[in-house]
């Protein structure tokens, strides 16, 4: 079975270079793209500024969509949250011990900005934003690294003219960068070796090691591990117990909450198990009281519908377009029932 | 013998609680009764008839997608969770140290995902080529299907493998020390076929692909790599890619740091500049000790490492041993790996085994013995281009410490005088 894939790709190739000598093989496949296919798909922006859609915008009016659609995980300042990127600050770290990499210390183009908040922002809901929002938040990003002032009027015609404080800061690979000789005998002084261990219990063993006082092998586990550190920590400065969570009896479910379970760990748990873009975590009776309070309807609406409050920013269901109305309602309900 | 077993307690108990799991859920499966002799040996072994060869085993279709044994539950990826805020964007590693061969089973490939794995309807999947061509195009998975179709092994690899260990090991298993890597054999069409359908022009220099999942992944690809063997391809070992690894289509550069091979494959544009977009800028590229960083880093360079023995995989008995190992480059053919016992100090040639392709795994041998000394145990390889292998000190010495990415340096296992293995490093 290993002599015909190269059989063939030896007749791929002579085919090919023939092709290519000649003419082209024409294989008569595929369907021409129109015009306005290519538009819809066509999201990429270049250094020089092609692919910027028409529009513009500022940092005055980027604050708010930042704070609703960004800050959870970046910070109100940038400054990033838990593992999110930061996204401010670090100019002059790069040759430090530890570099702060941001927009502003590292980026090279403002570009890129552009580019990635359009195709990816935010993690929960990409390709949400309006090119305005995107325009309007891009310059506020700029705006907090002191990259453009604050009524700078961000636009399609001058975005490529900004030039980031890193722009110079990158070269071309030029590997390989070292050769080491292939020695065979008297390679090093074995007097002088030194060895240095691995750091014990930073990794998740329990697999193969018995006993090991194994870190949690899994996200959900890792934060259970970091909200249980953190409550030690408190209690260690405030000289109080620690706060066990009360092992009461799990009240039974209705039918549409156990259906929902499904619906929750595939697509609510990733905003909701961790409280990401302001989302209240499951389990986190302080944050879901006065929810409770506004009913099942209104809470079912929200999820439907998308909601923007106070500390968080919901897209209609949770931008799971897919989902069907049940899936979403039936998702609800567990999360609410959990609460009990 | 009797000498070296009573010397391996420890590993002899770990291996027994490892077997005594199997026997347990065996037990458990006959209806919990016991089948355990007086003598605390099982009733399985001779002379007595086993279990099974007493009874009926399942039928056909019992699982019309077959499964591994029970018994190899523990052959699984795993993740380190603090490496990343979360699942959706993150990664988990292959279990190099329990497979044999080159070929990574298809549920075992490592992943790397952005925003997640979308759920493709591949009759609603596209592929557009536009930018600098004569005749933009779009495809259909038919479409693609139809082209005359190649099959390659080629390994995968994120360059952040082995990346946790610039500032000093920390990582306890092989699996989490060099599991971002995978080698499948690919099926699909080479990446200029299509380009030539599509007519294109001559100030074509560079492409974007582009994947359709949430993080619409995208990487500037010059087209030199694209003449020579990229690939898009719809299929791994057999059967259509697993939606973890791009399903229904996704590209292919061989020897290249793995994210340019974008998943979930939707759209190429040809350009005459490269894109510099954020998997290209903020990320995957490598921070050198003066500030300045190294951009395009696209190949992963020769690389290898001992599976057998590993901290996983100890030595569990003195006398003969098989030394295993992987090695691989993103340049052409592994040439040759050398082995150290005394922390590179000197060095013998294993034999390499089985196939030798290119940009694929390749596995060598070297047979030993082991009477209990202590170990500092390397591989070194070479391609065929002539680079070797380097040493951690060398990597720094040139990079420093922050560069994350294509740590690609000699790796030592410390061997215990029982059996033991740990991660360490050597300077």
């Amino acid at each position: 079975m290993f002599k015909s894939p190269k059989s063939i790709v030896a007749l791929t190739f002579a085919v090919s270079c023939a092709a290519g000598l000649v003419h082209a093989q024409d294989y008569q496949i595929g369907t021409p793209a129109t015009a306005l296919e290519i538009a819809g798909w066509d999201i990429d922006i270049r250094p020089d500024g092609k692919g910027l859609p028409v529009g513009s915008g500022n940092a005055i009016d980027g604050e708010e969509a930042y704070e609703m659609v960004c800050a959870s995980c970046h910070g109100v300042f940038g400054e990033g949250e838990g593992r999110w990127p930061v996204l401010v600050g670090g100019e002059g770290t790069l040759a430090d011990e530890r570099p702060v990499k941001t927009v502003g210390s590292y980026w090279p183009y403002a570009s890129t900005l552009f580019d990635y908040i359009r195709r990816a922002m935010p993690f929960t809901a990409p390709m949400s934003l309006s090119d305005q929002q995107v325009y309007d938040i891009t310059a506020y990003v700029l705006y907090m690294n002191d990259i453009i002032e604050e009524d700078f009027e961000l636009s399609q015609q001058n975005l490529a003219q900004i030039v980031m404080p890193n722009e110079d800061g990158f070269f071309v690979d030029d590997r390989p960068d070292v050769q080491n000789p292939r020695c065979m005998s008297d390679c090093a002084d074995p007097d002088k070796l030194m060895m240095k261990g691995s750091l014990a219990g930073v990794t998740p063993i329990g697999h193969f090691v018995e006993g090991a006082d194994a870190p949690a092998a899994s996200h959900s586990g890792q934060h259970d591990l970091e909200a249980s550190k953190e409550a030690e920590r408190k209690a260690a400065i405030t000289g109080e117990e620690p706060a066990v969570a009360e092992a009461s009896e799990p009240a039974a479910m209705s039918a549409a909450a156990i259906a929902g379970e499904s619906t929750y760990k595939a697509a609510c748990g990733v905003c909701h198990t961790n409280g990401l873009a302001g989302a209240p975590k499951v389990g986190d009776a302080s944050a879901w009281v006065e929810r409770l309070q506004q009913g099942n309807d209104l809470l079912i609406s929200h999820a439907l519908q998308g909601f923007a409050g106070s500390t968080g920013y919901m897209p209609a269901k949770g931008g799971r377009a897919d989902l069907s109305d049940e899936a979403v309602t039936n998702a609800v309900l567990f999360m609410v029932e959990s609460q009990h | 013998m009797q000498d070296a077993s009573e010397h391996l307690t420890t590993n002899d108990r770990r291996d027994f609680l490892r077997r005594g799991v199997s026997y347990v859920a065996g037990a458990a499966a006959v209806g919990g009764a016991s089948i355990a002799t007086a003598s605390g040996l099982s009733a399985n072994l001779p002379p007595n008839e086993p279990q099974w060869g007493r009874q009926l085993g399942t039928g056909v279709v019992e699982n019309p997608y077959g499964l591994p044994s029970r018994h190899e539950s523990q052959v699984v990826r795993r993740t380190v969770p603090w490496l990343t805020a979360e699942s959706i964007s993150s990664i988990s590693m292959s279990p190099i140290q329990d497979l044999k061969g080159i070929i990574t089973p298809n549920g075992l490939v490592f992943e790397r995902y952005h925003a997640g794995v979308p759920d493709i309807n591949p009759d609603e999947h596209r592929l557009m080529i536009h930018g600098l061509v004569d005749n933009p195009l779009i495809f259909t998975m038919e479409d693609l299907m139809r082209f005359p179709s190649v099959s390659e092994i080629k390994f995968i690899e994120c360059p952040a493998n082995g990346g946790m260990e610039w500032r000093g090991p920390q990582m306890e298993a092989l699996q989490f020390t060099h599991g971002m890597l995978s080698c499948c054999e690919w099926t699909g069409v080479p990446l200029k076929v299509l380009l030539d359908a599509a007519g294109i022009q001559t100030e074509g220099k560079w492409i974007l692909a582009e994947g359709a999942d949430g993080a619409h992944m995208s990487r500037s690809i010059p087209i030199e790599k694209i003449l020579d063997d990229t690939l898009v391809v719809y299929a791994q070992n057999g059967e259509m890619l697993r939606p973890e690894q791009g399903y229904p289509l996704r590209l292919l550069n061989p020897g290249w740091e793995g994210n340019t091979s974008i998943k979930w494959l939707r759209r190429i544009e040809v350009g005459d500049k490269p894109w510099h977009h954020r998997e290209e800028t903020s990320k995957y590229t490598d921070l050198m000790e003066d500030g300045r960083a190294r951009r395009f880093t696209y190949v992963q360079e020769c690389n290898s490492v001992i599976t057998s023995p590993c901290p996983e995989n100890p030595i569990r008995r003195k006398g003969f041993l098989e030394i295993e190992g992987l090695a691989w480059t993103g340049r052409g053919k592994i040439k040759g790996v050398d082995i150290s016992f005394d922390g590179g100090v000197s060095w013998q040639p294993a034999q390499l085994k089985g196939l030798v392709l290119d940009k694929a795994l390749t596995r060598f041998s070297l047979m030993t013995q082991w009477q209990g000394e202590p170990w500092l145990i390397q591989s070194r390889a070479y391609d065929d281009s002539g680079y070797v292998q380097p040493t951690l000190a060398q990597l720094r010495e040139q990079r420093g410490v922050n560069s994350i990415y294509h740590k690609n340096s000699i790796h030592t296992w410390q061997v215990a005088p029982t059996g033991e293995v740990k991660n360490v490093q050597i300077t």
